[in-house]
């Protein structure tokens, strides 16, 4: 009895492996390609699901297979696919900086890329372009809740590190929290420090990761570690929630929009959760520098790599430039993912969008002339860090939200530099 | 000695009833809807709702079923091969002596205690050259290397060496070779360790979850352990969401483990004194 | 009659011999392959491949996070073992009764043994993040003021770790001991109890000797279950806040897979095969000395 199952469930076993081994043919016809994406409250499944189906029109006989990334780490998870050998044709908004070393990207023809974007080099690694510059973010933004600030008494958004300091203090005096932070989640936890590096440290030296990488600035140099200071003092009198470190990012989204704190830096893709129904309460300043000036932490992001290794390069470029100039896709990334639309001989309008006035104020910054800094660890361009080094600095911000050593730290990641560059 | 019965049974009572506390969480909140989970997350679901479940298994992307169906192959596939192949390695190596048994068991037992990240990478560039990279059947044969090989044949070694030796001897002198003696005479005799192995490594396997996701990766569609992982990002904050899609990935496990609970705690035992 | 017997035995072992080649391709093998790779600047992303010796060695003795890393992991496992095992002795003591309703709860009791290190992670992450079940609860009783945060400093995120772990680990603790008390006649009790023998006195001189054996296996299973963790970590806090729940296996495929550095990664995974190991043989020789007295 025990036997005759027994061998039947081996006979299954056998079976099942077999028709396994069969599945997972090409269908014939055209090419399959894997797409690397990830899913947001805003870009869901079926946002992506559609704008592959509009970019298929336009490159016929492509088969496009669809991967999810885990979490918005897509590099990690394109890494974790490289060493275990899938390395995707197609990856949406990945760092190409991380992949161009061993190869594996395929840069886009350059006359297409100036014939058809407001920055196209803005994005660039030695002048190769391995992502369409489509749009741009700055991250961090500082937003703040009208309606908190007016209940502490404070009239305008602070110009500079004083007021900045000022307004803090006045809303605590008001029982008010000052800052949310989604310290929970490394990425969200380092925008403050991201915010006071860029200002700071960038908007002094727009060329401070170029000199990092030729040795000539150091992380512990005094005027770093007097910038990362600043962070120190916010957190020590007590401006952040006790508890920060175990809020996660997306908790952290609804405290600030709950109206449990007063202040929010975040990257501007926040603009796509400012709650529809009060947006005006909402505003945003840039992160605020000792003497006024306004720096803004930039980056051009943009559509998808094309992997070097692709058995359809022709294909795969037609279904990407089709994906990346179309305006219905912007639309979306516009209002849920609260990008700024880069492509040339467009304004706001053509896309059809319905927007608040905090992404009209923060989208003028973008278009405005100002300085513009390559936001450090977001930054996809020459500026990017080594592997590795975001998670290291992701793990630093979170380290001096309870430990003062800012030197300490700071030379870690300096040794962290070595390591990954030697 | 009676009232001391009685508070034994209410102190084991609330104790139990604490240690099962996430558990508890786990199944009431699946059937609540998101405000009455933030409202009140220990009241029982009344009135409960299937919404979460009936969501959790209409998603577009068939996470549930697809899910399912992918780690009943793997787990099917990997324990109907792997009962055979460790028991007649047990078979085999029970019937020698001395030294070299001793060699090959110390070996086996090292696959017990390696840490699977150590092997990860390595596992993936073999089942390349193999051709059986990120597919079900290389996912399946690095289940039957890796150290499942080394449990099951833990539980059947100590099984057949209670065989008495003069069963296979009687056999062997009525013409019955190795193969069949082991299969038709062998194998009835140790049911109880295949039980043991049947119901531990499907168990493991099915909550495995580093192999599916590095060695079988997302082409070939997730296991629901995996499936679980990569779609509970760090972007649901939909508690009732959460809970309904994490009582469907556990509810099988829990009914099977309490339809054989007997055998289960059976065997654990047995491999304990063992 | 020799050559009869080796034909007849051929069939069953070329299956052992199956199996046993199946253990040296798909274990032996790739660990050789890592210790090779532990030799080498292996990084994928940057093409190199190139022996350098022992210089990957000579950077573990001054790796700051390693060392973190092994800091944390070590106590953890000394810390989640001896929690297990005492809540495993302690709840077999409480269930070791044949009523039904103590059947159900050592049912009940195994129960976090039978989900997933995903599930688990997730179930104790809705409960102990900030915005929290648990703190949900905790601050509408009134028993604290504003939500704790569980995860979110090193110590506590540590704490919270191990009594996850505790939590999952107990469930087996616990079925391990009482097998082992239920090997015991009763009447052994119950001779005690006539002559009096009570409380600790009873624990040490009755209870103890019968369980003891059951602490070879489920010492082993819960040093090794800690020194291999990956899952629950993964979900609960992903190594943070500042990698300060980071465990060796965690940042083994850190350094694989974010950092790029295979070669690396395969020395420190060397390191921790090492650990493992140590703890492997100290337990079979254990197991060895038992087979001796059986």
């Amino acid at each position: 009895m025990l036997r005759k199952t027994f061998l039947a469930a081996c006979l299954a076993g056998l079976l099942a492996v077999t028709a396994c081994s069969d599945g997972g043919g090409d269908s014939g016809g055209g090419s399959t390609l894997t797409y690397l994406t990830f899913e947001t409250p805003h870009l869901t499944s079926t946002f992506w699901d559609n704008s592959i189906k509009a970019a298929q029109a336009e490159a016929p006989g492509v088969q496009i297979n669809r991967i999810t990334a885990p979490s918005t780490d897509r590099d990690a998870y394109a890494k974790q696919l490289q060493s275990s050998g899938q390395f995707p044709d197609l990856l949406q908004s990945i760092t190409p900086s991380n992949f161009v070393g061993a190869g594996l990207l395929k840069p886009y023809d350059k006359a297409w890329v100036d014939a058809n974007f407001l920055l196209p080099q803005g994005n660039a690694l030695k002048g190769e372009v391995y992502i369409p510059p489509t749009n741009s973010q700055v991250v961090p933004e500082v937003f703040y809740n009208k309606e908190l600030f007016t209940k502490a008494g404070i009239g305008a958004p602070p110009k500079n590190w004083a007021e900045f300091l000022d307004v803090c203090a006045k809303l605590k005096a008001a029982g008010i929290t000052p800052f949310t932070l989604g310290g929970g989640d490394p990425f969200a936890a380092s925008m403050p420090l991201v915010g006071i590096f860029s200002a700071d440290v960038l908007g002094k030296n727009p060329n401070w990761l170029k000199d990092r990488y030729a040795d000539k600035v150091k992380f512990s140099d005094a005027n770093v570690v007097t910038a990362v200071e600043k962070y120190r003092t916010l957190v020590s009198n007590g401006y952040f929630d006790k508890g920060a470190l175990g809020v996660k990012y997306a908790d952290s989204i609804t405290q600030f929009t709950g109206g449990k704190a007063a202040m929010y830096p975040m990257g501007s893709w926040f603009l796509g959760s400012v709650p529809k129904e009060n947006a005006d309460n909402f505003g945003a300043f840039p992160w605020p520098t000792d003497d006024g000036s306004v720096v803004i932490p930039f980056v051009v992001g943009g559509s998808m790599a094309i992997s070097a290794k692709t058995k359809d390069p022709d294909g795969a470029t037609k279904f990407a430039q089709a994906w990346s100039l179309n305006p219905a896709n912007l639309k979306a990334l516009i209002e849920g993912d609260g990008a700024f639309p880069m492509l040339k001989g467009k304004t706001l309008a053509d896309y059809n969008v319905t927007v608040t006035k905090v992404f009209e104020d923060s989208y003028a910054y973008v278009t405005e002339d100002n300085t513009k800094v390559n936001a450090i660890g977001w930054a996809t361009n020459d500026d990017a860090l080594p592997p590795g080094l975001n998670d290291q600095f992701y793990a630093a911000s979170q380290a001096l939200f309870t430990s003062a050593d800012v030197k300490g730290e700071m030379e870690k990641l300096d040794q962290a530099w070595k390591t990954a560059t030697n | 000695m009676r009232s001391r019965g009685r508070t034994r049974l209410i102190v084991a009572i609330v104790v139990t009833l604490v240690f099962i506390a996430p558990i508890y969480l786990m199944l009431v909140n699946a059937f609540k809807t998101g405000d009455q989970i933030r409202a009140n997350p220990v009241a029982p679901p009344l009135p409960p709702t299937l919404e979460n479940l009936t969501t959790a298994l209409t998603r577009p992307d068939n996470l549930i079923p697809l899910g399912l169906r992918n780690s009943l192959i793997v787990v099917v596939c990997s324990v109907a091969l792997l009962i055979p192949l460790g028991s007649a390695f047990s078979f085999y190596i029970s019937r020698r002596r001395g030294r070299v048994r001793a060699v090959i068991l110390a070996a086996l037992a090292a696959g017990l205690m390696i840490p699977p990240q150590v092997i990860l990478l390595p596992t993936i560039q073999i089942l390349t050259w193999l051709g059986l990279d990120h597919s079900y059947p290389g996912l399946i044969l690095s289940n039957l290397g890796g150290g499942y090989l080394s449990f099951a044949v833990f539980v059947y070694v100590g099984f057949m060496r209670s065989v008495p030796d003069e069963i296979v001897q009687a056999a062997r002198m009525d013409g019955a070779g190795g193969l069949r003696i082991w299969w038709q005479i062998v194998m009835p005799l140790v049911r109880p360790a295949t039980a043991t192995v049947a119901i531990f490594l499907s168990l493991w396997i099915w909550n495995d979850f580093l192999n599916p996701l590095f060695i079988l990766g997302p082409l070939q569609g997730q296991t629901i352990t995996t499936g679980l992982y990569l779609t509970i990002g760090q972007y649901s904050v939909d508690y009732g969401q959460l809970f309904g899609i994490m009582f469907l990935a556990g509810v099988l496990p829990v009914i099977g483990y309490l339809t054989v609970q007997k055998q289960f705690i059976a065997g654990l035992t047995a491999g304990s004194t063992k | 009659m020799f050559s009869r017997k080796s034909r007849a035995d051929g069939g069953l072992a070329l299956l052992a011999a199956l199996a046993l080649g199946l253990y040296l391709i798909f274990l032996v093998l790739p660990l050789l392959l890592s210790l090779r790779s532990s030799f080498t600047n292996e990084n994928p992303l940057r093409a190199t491949n190139e022996f350098i010796g022992l210089r990957n060695y000579r950077e573990m003795a001054s790796d700051v996070q390693l060392r973190d890393s092994l800091v944390f992991t070590l106590t953890l496992a000394v810390g989640v073992t001896l929690a297990a095992n005492a809540l495993g002795v302690a709840f077999a003591i409480l269930l070791n009764r044949t009523h039904l309703s103590y059947r159900v709860m050592r049912t009940l009791a195994f129960l976090p043994q039978v989900l997933s290190g995903v599930i688990v992670g997730f179930v104790w992450q809705t409960i102990l993040t900030q915005d929290g079940l648990l703190n949900n609860v905790l601050t509408s009783v009134g028993l604290l003021d504003e939500p704790y945060p569980w995860l979110g400093s090193p110590r506590a995120a540590l704490v919270s770790i191990g009594v996850v772990l505790t939590w999952v680990l107990s469930g087996f603790t616990t079925v391990v001991y009482l097998a082992a008390l239920q090997s015991v006649p009763i009447e052994l009790n119950d001779m005690a109890t006539m002559d009096g023998v009570r409380g600790t006195q009873r624990f040490r001189k009755v209870t103890w000797p019968m369980i003891a054996p059951g602490t070879t296996i489920s010492v082993t299973i819960s040093l090794i279950t800690v020194l291999k963790l990956y899952d629950i970590i993964a979900v609960l806090t992903g190594g943070g806040p500042a990698n300060s729940t980071q465990s060796t296996a965690l940042y083994i495929v850190r350094l694989a897979f974010t950092s790029d550095r295979l070669g690396y990664a395969s020395a420190v995974a060397m390191l921790l095969l090492a650990l493992s190991a140590v703890v492997a043989l100290a337990v079979t020789g254990a197991l060895r000395r038992r087979e001796v007295t059986l």
